[in-house]
């Protein structure tokens, strides 16, 4: 057998598990959310892809994945936009300036396909928290403008205080760059803008199906609807995009807790075409749970 | 390397082999538990003696010696910035007596843990490691011809079969025709080789569960689904506590947690096995169970283990070892469960 590995030789930057150190340069509390922009020690950038994520680690907390929800256009830092939701997420949103923190990654292989998306109109929609990744492909976009045809992002939020990004989205408004439409599900005496969940506006929106890439991140159950209105508008199972999220651990294929029937969600996306997730059952299912179906 | 000839080394110099390497590594062995006799674990030797050849398949597999149950992975202090510490130990050591279902379940290690990015632990504890196999008498839980195991030596230094008076030795690598120069053994004769057959011929004839239909027919029955009355009548047996995994050589997925010290000073990230059969094993923050009903995690296990893993390493992710079968508390057979689906195929058909 080959000579035993010697303390030394053991190459830390290809032990997957081990993070690197990022230190925290920027916090900013939203409502409901906590924004957090990170740097790594030596100034390098992420160098990641619009729809990759990190893991990040508060030692003596864990790990969690969070997208990246920052364009690589702009390398300076990287940025999370993180709710409390447990022990990890909690965590971070008490990070201060000059704090550290572990990063993995970028990873995921399946990107929001921003390539293919070249010379096309791009259709994105967002709800909740699914706002994070795509604000990163939002903003390259924005930054890529010349490349891409028409720009509609259709975002979704529970209340008015659950709106991340307030400021950004408010510009967004009034940007000529993109159709920004904004919806609240539950609306406050205060708002003004529109009422209803995300697919309410969706509706309104015409496309031309020849031509359209669609994104969307969200919650579970948003997926099935958001499919059936774009199919609606004619536009092809494989060119409607979904961003998943599942429970990750490792977040690179070993751990097995993020399967989706043969595919793992940490590496082979965290975004999937429609098309590749409709056959499998396990996607289905959680569109569609009175639907026992089960092939694999 | 060629195939050397097979060596024989009687009994007696077999415990002065094994206390040859002893004085120079550890030896981690099959050993009957003091606490519990009739029940064998791997261990480290204290004497040759400990050695226990005879062990029935032990609770849990070989595989703890490469991937321990609850494994630091790195410590941290809680300095700012905080320094990480990765202590990997490179003393070698042999893993001795491991029969061919469990050298199969080391393989399945091997490819599941070597794909890019590798599980440097894992590659770097099992290069520790000589591994020395030796075959075994089935009880009435193994079905290792079924999935075609019973003769496995892969991966393995040394194999040893045992005879009358000793052992029948084959040598399948470098560094195990080096250890068996510690030893005194003749060239194994045509007697000796005879013996051996008998062996196994005995051996394959005490299987007694069967599949009623090979395994890679499993997979194509996977594939076509339409199984879901067999996935609930399996899960309304089933209690979900997961240790048909904890138990299975080929199983390897895991958790991640931290520690801290209780002095505040650092802590240390761990790798735990885990089991898909547990209910929260895909759980969301935000609350969704994206395998909440207890079928679907049966559904995955056998996915997972006769269809995926199956299908991407060309091996089924079973080494017939019959584990999760003795261990299940609800008494539910894996060997039991392949023929209802088989069944259930056919009737569709
Ligand atoms: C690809 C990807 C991208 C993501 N991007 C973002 C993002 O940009 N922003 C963001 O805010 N989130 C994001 N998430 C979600 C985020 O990863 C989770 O919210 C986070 O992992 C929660 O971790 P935690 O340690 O804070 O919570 P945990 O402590 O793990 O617990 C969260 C909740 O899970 C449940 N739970 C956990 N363990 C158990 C148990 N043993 N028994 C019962 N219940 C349990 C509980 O309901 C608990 O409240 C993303 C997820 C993925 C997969
Ligand atoms: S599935 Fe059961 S019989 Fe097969 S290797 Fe795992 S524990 Fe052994
Ligand atoms: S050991 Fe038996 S009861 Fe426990 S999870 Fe496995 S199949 Fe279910
Ligand atoms: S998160 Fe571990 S396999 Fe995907």
């Amino acid at each position: 057998m080959a000579e035993p590995a010697k303390n030394q030789a053991v190459d830390r930057t290809r032990i997957f598990y081990v993070p690197e150190r990022a230190r925290v340069m920027t916090t900013r509390q939203e409502p409901s959310a906590t924004f957090v922009e990170l740097g790594f020690e030596d100034g390098r950038p992420l160098n990641h892809h619009p729809g990759q994520f990190v893991q990040v680690s508060v030692f003596g907390y864990g790990e969690a994945p969070i997208s990246v929800c920052s364009s690589p256009t702009r390398p300076e830092s990287f940025a999370l936009c993180v709710q409390s939701m447990g022990n990890v997420s909690r965590a971070i949103a008490d990070l201060t300036p000059g704090d550290w923190v572990g990063i993995r990654g970028p990873y995921g292989r399946g990107c929001f396909p921003i390539d293919r998306m070249k010379n096309k109109d791009v259709l994105l929609i967002a709800g909740g928290i699914g706002m994070a990744p795509l604000r990163g492909l939002i903003q390259f976009i924005c930054d890529n403008r010349d490349d891409y045809g028409r720009f509609m992002v259709v975002y979704g939020a529970k209340t008015p205080s659950d709106i991340l990004f307030r400021e950004e989205t408010e510009q967004w408004t009034e940007n000529p760059d993109l159709d920004f439409y904004r919806t609240v599900d539950e609306p406050d005496d205060e708002w003004e803008g529109r009422t209803g969940v995300v697919t309410e506006p969706l509706k309104e929106i015409d496309i031309d199906p020849e031509n359209t890439i669609a994104a969307a991140c969200g919650p579970p159950v948003m997926f099935r609807f958001i499919a059936m209105d774009l199919l609606k508008k004619k536009l092809p199972e494989e060119r409607i995009y979904f961003s998943l999220e599942r429970r990750f651990k490792c977040g690179i294929g070993k751990c097995g807790h993020c399967q989706l029937n043969d595919l793992y969600v940490c590496q082979d996306g965290p975004v999937f075409r429609y098309a590749d997730l409709l056959k499998r059952t396990e996607a289905g299912e959680v569109w569609a749970p009175e639907k026992d179906q089960d092939t694999a | 390397m060629t195939a050397p000839e097979n060596r024989v080394i009687p009994a007696s110099n077999f415990t002065r082999f094994l206390e040859a390497i002893m004085a120079e590594q550890p030896v981690i062995g099959p050993r009957e538990r003091p606490d519990q006799p009739g029940f064998y674990r791997f261990g480290r030797l204290a004497r040759a003696e400990d050695f226990a050849p005879d062990y029935g398949t032990t609770t849990v597999p070989p595989k703890k010696t490469f991937a321990a149950l609850r494994e630091k992975l790195f410590s941290f202090t809680l300095d700012s910035p905080p320094e990480l510490d990765l202590h990997f130990d490179s003393s070698p050591f042999v893993l001795l007596g491991i029969h061919p279902c469990d050298l199969s379940g080391i393989d399945a290690l091997d490819h599941a843990y070597s794909q890019p990015p590798a599980e440097v632990r894992w590659t770097a504890n099992r290069r520790r490691a000589s591994l020395i196999g030796l075959d075994c008498r089935p009880d009435s839980y193994c079905f290792c011809t079924q999935v075609g195991t019973e003769s496995n030596r892969n991966p393995c230094d040394l194999f040893l079969t045992p005879m009358e008076d000793g052992y029948l030795v084959e040598v399948h690598s470098d560094a195990g025709a080096a250890l068996l120069e510690k030893a005194d053994t003749r060239k194994a004769g045509e007697e000796d080789e005879a013996a051996a057959e008998q062996w196994r011929r005995e051996k394959a004839a005490g299987i007694v569960p069967e599949f009623d239909a090979p395994v890679e027919k499993i997979a194509d029955i996977l594939e076509v689904g339409g199984l879901t009355p067999v996935w609930k009548e399996t899960a309304d047996r089933c209690y979900s506590c997961g240790s048909c995994n904890t138990t299975c050589p080929t199983c390897f997925c895991f958790d991640m947690v931290d520690d801290i010290e209780p002095d505040l000073s650092g802590g240390a990230r761990y790798r735990t096995w885990d089991s898909c059969q547990l209910l929260d094993f895909a759980l969301v923050a935000s609350g969704h169970n994206f395998r909440g009903e207890r079928w679907q995690r049966v559904r995955h296990r056998w996915q997972r283990k006769f269809l995926y893993l199956y299908r991407q390493f060309d091996r089924p992710y079973c080494t017939g070892c019959g584990r999760c079968s003795r261990a299940c508390t609800a008494d539910i057979n894996l060997v039991d469960v392949a023929n209802r689906l088989i069944a259930a195929a056919q009737k569709e058909a």
